[in-house]
């Protein structure tokens, strides 16, 4: 009995420690972690390679890249993303072709070919990988906000 | 055009609340296409971007109060269109859960406590608290006791309230902005060659060189849209060449045509070599040189910029000396005559013939260069050397002040330029590139304030990093952080910053919108409003002012930190802070606020609130009865009007995308001490550098002098630190970004795989860095996008779970005082985690 | 010379004097198995990575670019050597390799590609030779260790088994068709890019030329 009882008290203690803690320490992004410690560090997480597309936050984000990339070269010579995603390649890549805006020059004429400016992919385009968000975020894609404004309308209104 | 309401507002809180408790909510309309304009049709306003000091337009819409989408502005000349993956991602900045909403204040038992907890408190709490010990320091200890640190990131007119305020205020210049971590180099650079801030050429020269080169810079992750003009130069253009120079391989290599990996610190040795280079092989444009430029030698072994009671900074026999004397340029051409092809490559580690070919770049009559850098040499114990010699080869060459010929000093901070050294936030400056020591520019700031002779005090206030020297010395016992995150951003954070702000004799306060790491350290934490919550005003690299209006409302009681600085001096009457000579000889003065002195001085307060755009917010302007934005830029251009730094007229900035200063007649001005582009350049001289009083710039003869600390047995490698793409600095806004965050979700060590296997790690292993001053977990990369050299690690510094200031060393440039955080010693110790 | 030709010639074809023939036969065996085996030893150790990186030409450009790749490290720790894609493993083709490899010695003595800037300069024409070989082979070095039977392409991503059952299944195309670049970094393909199919160029003339 005295034992359940110091092992009660030790419980409350590290709750009311912790919820101590919790109030110290605000730096979300640190977990909790006093600023002078350092925690273990995450494992390097997976890229994510499911090739299944993933919704836009509105339609002028670029898309992220379903699949792995690693070791794909980008450089002077040659430009692994194109090998697949170019007008030329689709047919048999079957993968999404390049934008349409990526044709277009400093001055808004479409060329040729991809325009030089577009030539580097990975400067809008990237991976995800399997890690979890630090923090939740709140943006409110524009259906929900749409659905909203026509809900208040019927309403209210 | 619909205005936002108050009811917008209710609407938007509602939205967010009803998101959030759904989860991820499926509605109907994405089923069924929703046509009708009155719903579909969103607001589009401009903005610059947030992040780096390129200076991108973005489009914004908004709906309902809330921002919907982003999207590059085609109009803007910076980015005509692009923008990066982080600019992308702007819409999402803001809405971050962990949002601060109110002030938080460490209490216990219902009192300020220094090691109490956050409790929320309401402002007038928060402002009392601060107020009180803001007067106790200052009637105890005087103006030197307080401090503030601010940013690049600041508005226009939020940097110059906050400036205005500790100047002439509370009589205190020990105001400095995080852009002494990172432009002060260039600064230093700038004034001592062309005695005039800011480059004399523009984001133009991207489609006008021939040949582009690169100083420690890796633009293809730092600055991605002038990259992308870069790339579309290169590219489009197969004659143009890219000359990529840095310590360690990057992706910038990607696009170079001749790649150079060197020995950190040796780009002194580079840079000299090249200027040999010309002078041997008769490419000197000697016109040039004699009508335009004086050659000096400078002081030398200078020191560190560390405490005085450091052994290296006593072994300096010119410690902090910017000192220099006449020379002539035969003189100069003996000078370097020692940095010879051999001895370059020698010491630099790059072959010699890489080093030739960088050298023709320079020396080649024909070919416009375009050299570019940032953190690389301004982040250096000797920057502002660096800086000047980059200037030097241009220099003795003419290539400067043209299309395509262009020494182009990059900026980090979206407002670097604009607000930290147009403003004059440099504990050392006024604005206009004026100085606090010298007696005429401060009656000149005086006469514009219409304060008393003799408010702004004469003596260069305390620095980025002696500031935090300070506060743990308990010499500054109230410190203000606005809009930046420096405990995690400034050096050697266990034995300078944390000390610092923790130390029980300080009360430390931290206006942010999310809680940072700084916000953490701090006793007292201040809600702010962010981007476009707020009306504002940006200065780019390329010397281009921005504005935006205020599109959202700010969650909560968040309050922007011009709102805050101007609130904050109403709890103070000029008796509590000037002496009583400059009040009896003054006496008008008497009993007023700092508000009345400072902000409602019939200047800044002179424009009615109608005068602001009807269908946009502006809080701090209904707050305050008038439209403060415009009274306080208004009476900061008059600085600059006249004085070759001249902006357009408020409401212009509003309507375009930008201008470039000086703005003569309505007219920006693209490349500056040229005649025919610079109308301040008198006729007939072809040149002139009006910023010297002979019209003539400077080449400093300056030698090679080693780093503070190098790499030996007990600790073997360099550690270079820095950011990535994906990452804004210290990640605050972009780690809260879910695709950001998932794209890069930790810090590494990158290092060399051969050194990785000798240690017996490999590629994940967890590992300890450690240095003589502190130490952070972290895993290995041997396979990432940056390649080190054997002998050296990169860790980026985004990752608030592993602070690698805890690592670096506090040494800064001796003149500019800008911490060097490319080079340290550290050791790698495996860790069996 | 020509008196020595002759002389050693004679005492070739004539019968042993002082050895018996039995001695002779094992003797010729025995000195056969120690020369055959001194030259496959010798030839297997240049079959090594340890050989070919011994010049610098083989360890500061290519095999630098093969350590970050996945033929270097990965889950398994199975991993390929230069030799497992470079050479042949069947015997007569090896030895047909090696005496091409001939021109190789001949280029590190005069020194073709000594610098990066040379190897660089070179560089398309010397992977246009690797690819050409494996496509001519069908990949033969790539199926050594990945054959199409031994594919659970169940345990690939869909992009991969979709791209495998296609082409690689049906035979239109073989490993090296898509993959390369994929353990040393591509050569400058801008011009290759630009060029469209023959084909396509010859029906664009014929009709101009009309």
């Amino acid at each position: 009995m005295k034992r359940q009882t110091a092992l009660i008290a030790a419980i409350l203690a590290a709750a009311i420690g912790g919820a101590a803690l919790a109030q110290q320490s605000v730096a979300t992004l640190r977990g909790g972690t006093p600023l002078a410690d350092n925690a273990d560090p995450m494992v390097i997480p997976k890229v994510v390679n499911t090739d299944l597309r993933q919704v836009r936050n509105y339609p002028e984000q670029p898309p992220l890249i379903p699949h792995k990339i690693d070791g794909y070269q980008i450089d002077l010579n040659a430009n692994k993303c194109l090998t697949c995603h170019s007008r030329e390649a689709i047919e048999i890549s079957q993968a999404p072709m390049v934008s349409i805006t990526h044709f277009m020059s400093r001055d808004n004429q479409f060329l040729a070919s991809v325009t030089p400016r577009r030539y580097f992919c990975n400067q809008c385009h990237v991976v995800q990988t399997e890690a979890r968000p630090l923090v939740e975020n709140g943006f409110v894609d524009i259906d929900s906000v749409l659905e909203y404004v026509k809900n208040q309308q019927g309403g209210s209104d | 055009m619909t205005e936002v309401t108050r009811r917008d507002v209710i609407k938007a809180q509602a939205v967010a609340a009803a998101a959030a408790a759904a989860g991820i909510p499926i509605p109907a309309a994405a089923q069924n296409l929703i046509t009708e304009a009155e719903l579909t049709d969103l607001k589009w306003s401009k903005a610059p971007c947030r992040f780096c000091g390129t200076g991108c337009s973005i489009m914004v819409a908004t709906k309902a109060g809330r921002v919907v989408a982003t999207h590059g502005d085609a109009e803007a000349e910076v980015n005509r269109g692009l923008n990066c993956v982080k600019g992308y991602f702007l819409s999402k900045i803001m809405y971050g859960q962990d949002r601060l909403t109110q002030p938080l204040l460490r209490k216990r038992d219902g009192q300020y406590y220094k090691d109490g907890d956050f409790e929320p408190v309401s402002w007038d709490e928060a402002f009392d608290t601060m107020a009180e010990k803001w007067k106790k320091a200052l009637a105890e200890k005087g103006p030197g006791a307080i401090g503030m640190f601010g940013s690049g990131q600041w508005t226009v007119w939020e940097g110059y309230a906050a400036a205005k305020l500790m100047k002439a205020g509370f009589r205190s210049n020990n105001i400095d902005p995080n852009a002494r971590h990172c432009m002060a180099s260039a600064v230093g650079g700038f004034m001592r060659t062309f005695g005039i801030d800011e480059p004399m050429g523009c984001y133009d020269d991207f489609e006008n060189a021939d040949a582009f080169v690169l100083w420690g810079s890796n633009m293809a992750e730092m600055h991605p849209i002038l990259w992308t003009r870069l790339a579309d130069r290169r590219f489009s253009h197969p004659h143009v060449k890219v000359a990529v120079l840095s310590t360690f391989i990057h992706r910038s290599f990607d696009l170079a045509d001749i790649p150079a990996v060197f020995t950190p610190h040796t780009d002194l040795v580079i840079l000299n070599y090249i200027a040999n280079y010309i002078i041997q092989n008769g490419a000197v444009n000697e016109d040039f040189v004699s009508k335009h430029v004086n050659f000096r030698r400078g002081a030398t072994d200078i020191g560190y910029g560390l405490r005085d009671d450091h052994p290296l900074q006593q072994a300096a026999a010119n410690p902090n000396s910017g000192a220099s004397e006449e020379m002539t340029f035969e003189e100069f051409a003996e000078f370097v005559s020692e940095y010879t092809l051999e001895k370059a490559a020698e010491m630099s580690g790059v072959p010699a013939d890489t080093l030739e070919n960088i050298a023709k770049l320079y020396a080649d009559p024909d070919t416009k260069v375009m050299s570019l850098w940032t953190m690389g040499v301004n982040q250096h114990t000797r920057g502002v050397w660096v800086n000047n010699m980059i200037y030097n080869v241009h220099l003795l060459t003419g290539k400067i002040s043209q299309p395509g010929n262009s020494p182009f000093s990059l900026t980090g901070q979206p407002s670097a330029c604009g607000t930290a050294r147009e403003v004059g936030t440099f504990s050392h400056r006024l604005p206009a590139d004026m100085v606090v020591k010298n007696p005429e520019h401060r009656a000149i700031a005086e006469k514009i304030w219409q304060l008393p002779e003799g408010t702004v005090p004469d003596w260069n206030g305390a620095h980025a990093v002696v500031q935090n020297r300070k506060l743990k010395d308990g010499e500054i016992n109230c410190y203000w952080v606005q809009v930046n995150n420096n405990m995690q951003a400034a050096p050697n954070m266990m034995e300078e910053g944390l000390p610092g702000y923790r130390n029980p004799d300080n009360f430390i306060v931290v206006s942010d919108a999310y809680p940072t790491v700084t916000a953490e350290a701090a006793d007292l934490i201040l809600p702010a409003a962010m981007w476009v919550e707020k009306e504002g005003a940006y200065g780019n690299a390329e010397r281009r002012t921005q504005f935006w209006y205020q599109l959202v409302n700010a969650p909560g009681e968040s309050k922007s930190d011009m709102w805050q600085v101007v609130e904050f001096s109403k709890r103070f009457t000029t008796d509590e802070v000037w002496p009583a000579e400059i009040l009896d000889a003054n006496p008008e003065y008497k009993g007023k606020t700092l508000f009345e002195v400072l902000f409602a001085n019939g200047k800044v307060d002179q424009y009615e609130l109608t005068e602001k755009a009807k269908e946009y917010g502006n809080h701090e302007s209904e707050d305050f009865g008038f439209y403060i934005q415009k009274g306080l830029f208004e009476e900061y251009a008059e600085f600059g009007r006249g004085k070759a730094h001249d902006l357009a007229s408020f409401d212009t900035y509003h309507e375009i995308r930008g201008l470039r200063w000086p703005v003569v007649d309505g007219k920006e001005t693209q490349w500056r001490f040229k005649e025919g582009y610079d109308p301040y350049v008198t006729p007939g001289s072809d040149f002139e550098f009006y910023g010297k009083p002979d019209g003539k710039a400077v080449i400093f003869a300056l030698p090679f002098e080693p780093a503070a600390e190098s790499p030996d047995d007990e600790y073997p490698f360099w550690l270079t630190t820095g950011r990535v793409l994906e990452h804004w600095h210290s990640g605050s806004m972009t780690q809260r970004v879910p695709e950001l965050h998932k794209a890069v979700p930790d810090a590494l060590v990158y290092m060399h795989p051969d050194d990785a296997q000798a240690m017996g790690v490999r590629r994940g292993s967890a590992v300890k860095v450690e240095s003589r001053r502190g130490h952070i977990v972290s895993r290995v990369e041997t396979r990432g996008r940056n390649k080190p050299p054997k002998g050296l690690i990169f860790v980026p510094w985004f990752d608030a779970r592993q602070l690698i200031n805890k690592v670096t060393l506090d040494a800064t440039d001796p003149l500019s005082k800008q911490t060097d955080f490319k080079k340290c010693a550290v050791k790698i110790v495996p860790v069996g985690v | 010379m020509l008196g020595f030709l002759r002389r050693t010639w004679g005492a070739v074809r004539r019968p042993s004097v002082h050895y018996s023939l039995g001695f002779l036969t094992m003797g010729g065996f025995v000195m056969g198995v120690v020369f055959w085996g001194g030259f496959n030893t010798a030839l297997e150790l240049t079959n090594t990575e340890t050989f070919c990186t011994g010049c610098h030409e083989m360890r500061d450009n290519v095999f630098v670019e093969l350590q970050p790749t996945i033929h270097y490290t990965n889950r398994s720790g199975v991993r390929a050597t230069c030799p497992d894609c470079h050479v042949p493993h069947e015997w007569t083709n090896k030895i047909a390799r090696k005496m091409q490899a001939s021109k190789e010695v001949w280029g590190k003595i005069f020194g073709t590609i000594n610098t990066r800037e040379k190897f660089l300069e070179k560089r398309l024409e010397l992977a246009q030779h690797e690819w050409a070989r494996l496509e001519a082979n069908d990949s033969l070095e790539c199926r050594n260790c990945h054959s199409a039977e031994s594919m659970d392409i169940t345990r690939q991503s869909t992009r991969a088994a979709e791209a495998h059952e296609r082409f690689l299944f049906t035979g239109e195309k073989t490993c090296i068709s898509c993959h390369k670049g994929i353990a040393h970094q591509l050569p400058d393909l801008g011009q290759a890019s630009l060029m469209a199919a023959p084909e396509a160029v010859a029906e664009l003339s014929g009709y101009l030329d009309q």
